[in-house]
């Protein structure tokens, strides 16, 4: 049994380091996302340790997910180390960071704090219930507080000093922002337009966040179904929006 | 007769969460979900930073059920009614224009007196959106 055990960790190693020699030497960009969803049960774990701080899980798990594209950007074939053990310092230091660079801004009550943290989660779980997007009534009923309350929460948000995960074209160091590597590229902007004036206000958001402005302002779709594609809850879709034109409008000034 | 909410505030930025929450608490009390009211706090918002932050400016939110209809202003004409007009081509490519058409069911300029005007917002929510 322990034997079956072992040679199971250790196929699953070998497999490892061949995702990542077909990523650092043939840049095989597949291999890069399967170590990604291979390591993602990792970086959950992690950021759960930080959860309860008055930020919503998912942002942190999105944050702790930058740890992970760094690790394994930064991974040398030569270590004779697995990378979730080489990986956890980066996704706890990139959590850490984030709390320390990017927390709140003003002082925020923590009672406050949690309910915006519990917000999120409740917003999608009744739209998807109810059928329709919930009132802030329905959502006050929900987490047994105020309407007033859930409105103070909502607000919360804006007291991130930055709220988005890959807002800036670059990341640390000048290092290429990981977040740019995932997901679809969509220039439909760009592409569908001359807006030769927009690129450096654009240029500033990380394509993700592109996507999501292209998705609302061209397909006009709605926050809940933008959510569902990009795998996001839609109170953090809404304040993406809103950073998003708040970062471009600033951009132009 | 529909109800009347009037508001006045600098247009400088700090207050912006402050006219967030009365917008947000103004369409509460229309019953609007989540989404509407975060479109129309959204409509509010892109107008005012458009706005500039010198002096003052006026919001009236007229209310009835599943609807508000709000009137901002007065507001420089210089940018902002070009900027309503505008829904190809403007600086931001992603235009005041296009944005408002997306978020909001119908905006205007509601009216023009000497070099400043007054912009008309209208937000619906159908039954148990």
């Amino acid at each position: 049994m322990r034997d079956a055990k072992h040679e199971a960790k250790a196929r699953t190693r070998a497999e490892e380091r061949e995702l990542l020699r077909l990523y650092h030497e043939e840049g095989d960009t597949s291999a890069r996302e399967q170590l990604v969803q291979r390591h993602l049960p990792l970086v959950r774990s992690l950021a759960r340790r930080y959860a309860g701080r008055g930020e919503p899980l998912e942002d942190i798990e999105q944050v702790g997910a930058i740890g992970l594209l760094k690790a394994i950007d930064r991974f040398e074939l030569e270590r004779d180390v697995s990378l979730g053990t080489y990986a956890t310092p980066n996704v706890v230091g990139e959590i850490k960071r984030h709390f320390r660079d990017k927390g709140w801004a003003i002082r925020v009550p923590r009672a406050l704090q949690e309910l915006n943290a519990r917000m999120s989660i409740t917003i999608d779980r009744l739209t998807s219930k109810l059928g329709h997007s919930p009132s802030v009534g329905e959502i006050a009923v929900a987490l047994g507080t105020t309407s007033e309350e859930v409105l103070e929460a909502l607000e919360v948000g804006s007291a991130y000093t930055t709220l988005s995960l890959s807002a800036s074209p670059a990341g640390e160091e000048g290092e290429s922002d990981p977040l740019d590597a995932i997901g679809e590229e969509d220039l439909g902007f760009e592409r569908s337009e001359d807006r030769v004036s927009l690129a450096p206000a654009l240029g500033t958001l990380a394509p993700r966040e592109r996507e999501i402005l292209r998705m609302r302002f061209e397909e006009g779709l709605p926050q809940t179904q933008i959510a569902e594609r990009v795998g996001l809850s839609q109170m953090h879709v809404s304040r993406l929006i809103r950073k998003s034109l708040t970062v471009m409008r600033d951009e132009l000034q | 007769m529909a109800d009347r909410v009037a508001l006045e505030a600098p247009l400088d930025g700090t207050f912006g969460p402050v006219v967030r929450l009365i917008v947000g608490g103004i369409a509460e009390r229309v019953d609007f979900g989540f989404e509407a009211m975060d479109d129309l706090q959204l409509a509010i918002e892109r107008l005012l930073a458009e706005a500039g932050s010198d002096g003052r400016v006026s919001m009236t939110f007229d209310l009835a059920p599943g609807r508000i209809e709000a009137r901002i202003g007065p507001l420089r004409e210089a940018g902002i009614a070009g900027a309503l007009r505008d829904s190809d081509g403007a600086p931001s490519g992603l235009t005041l224009s296009q944005i408002l058409e997306t978020v909001v069911d119908s905006f205007g300029i509601d009216s023009a007196t000497d070099g400043e005007i007054i912009v008309r917002l209208e937000k619906l929510v159908a039954a148990g959106a």
